[in-house]
């Protein structure tokens, strides 16, 4: 079981490799963004953009997705005491996401903090960058995690 | 109807985004494909989990939002130009299947971009649920076209 002690504040993670397809790329703008310049590659062309576009939603559920295989390769499944996110903070779109793009993640964890009011449990907050094949970042944020503390005694 | 440009969008207008319902079905096939922890993919799992029963990833549930925000763009012919990020969410509360939330956007600041043809409206989005609790709120900023000058527009 990992608890809110065990992340080392400093400590840095890469992982992930994720294919950005035109498919997946309308498919998400279809169901939950439906702007054209995700979803209509000539409108797109016509577009701020020059060209079809990931919803920022959906970069950030494929970010999700990376960090969910990354936790079930590392140890099968180790139990997190997590309580789920209140949220994040600071999120910036930096550049557009495009089909053929292969996005990863960098994470760095920037404090555990117990908390004031609860003594069982505590709040990780940890920086996030997405990157593309050139290594340009395309997104970034600062997410939080709710963990329970290692039970004492 | 006309489109709607930057010069329309004043302070302190509220959108009402509407509502929509939330499935179990939905709640599931999002998370397997973007967010597959056990409370949100596995009814039983996510029964003996913290959160006592199937909850939607967080991140369908910024999807959720806005798909109704983009439906409403639409509807109301807005000149949304996207946005370049945001600057909070807060989940408050779980959402689960069966819930239907329902949605507000207020604007909380305009101005003109100092470096390109484009307006910046700040907004908050708020969603409550059928018990009107506030399931989510998002801060940050919006990017929409600026009115074009017509001919015989004095300069």
């Amino acid at each position: 079981m990992m608890y809110l002690e065990d992340f080392v504040v400093g400590a840095e993670r890469e992982f992930g490799h994720y294919e950005v397809t035109e498919e997946e790329v309308i498919a998400f703008g279809n169901r939950y963004d439906n702007q054209p310049f995700h979803i209509d590659k000539e409108a797109a062309k016509d577009s701020i953009y020059g060209g079809l576009i990931a919803s920022g939603w959906h970069t950030c559920a494929m970010f999700m997705r990376m960090a969910c295989d990354a936790q079930n390769d590392e140890g099968g499944g180790e139990r997190m005491a997590s309580l789920g996110s209140p949220g994040f903070d600071d999120l910036k779109w930096l550049l557009p996401v495009r089909p053929g793009d292969i996005l990863s993640v960098r994470t760095r964890i920037l404090s555990a903090t117990p908390s004031r009011s609860k003594q069982d449990r505590g709040t990780m907050r940890i920086q996030i960058w997405v990157s593309n094949q050139k290594n340009e970042i395309v997104l970034e944020m600062t997410s939080m995690g709710r963990y329970l503390r290692r039970p004492t005694g | 109807m006309r489109m709607k440009y930057f010069e329309d969008i004043e302070v302190g207008e509220v959108w009402d985004l509407g509502q929509r319902a939330v499935e179990a079905a939905e709640i599931i096939e999002f998370a397997s494909q973007y967010d597959p922890q056990p409370f949100h993919t596995d009814a039983a799992a996510a029964e003996a989990s913290f959160f006592g029963g199937l909850i939607a990833s967080g991140w369908h549930t910024c999807a959720i939002v806005m798909e109704l925000l983009a439906n409403y763009i639409k509807a109301e012919k807005l000149a949304s130009l996207g946005a370049p990020g945001m600057d909070s969410c807060r989940w408050l509360v779980p959402v689960r299947p069966g819930d239907v939330l329902h949605g507000r956007t207020t604007i909380l600041a305009a101005r003109p971009s100092a470096s390109k043809p484009m307006g910046l409206i700040t907004v908050r989005t708020e969603v409550f649920n059928q018990d009107q609790a506030k399931v989510v709120q998002l801060e940050g900023v919006a990017m929409y076209g600026r009115r074009p000058m017509v001919a015989g527009d004095s300069a």
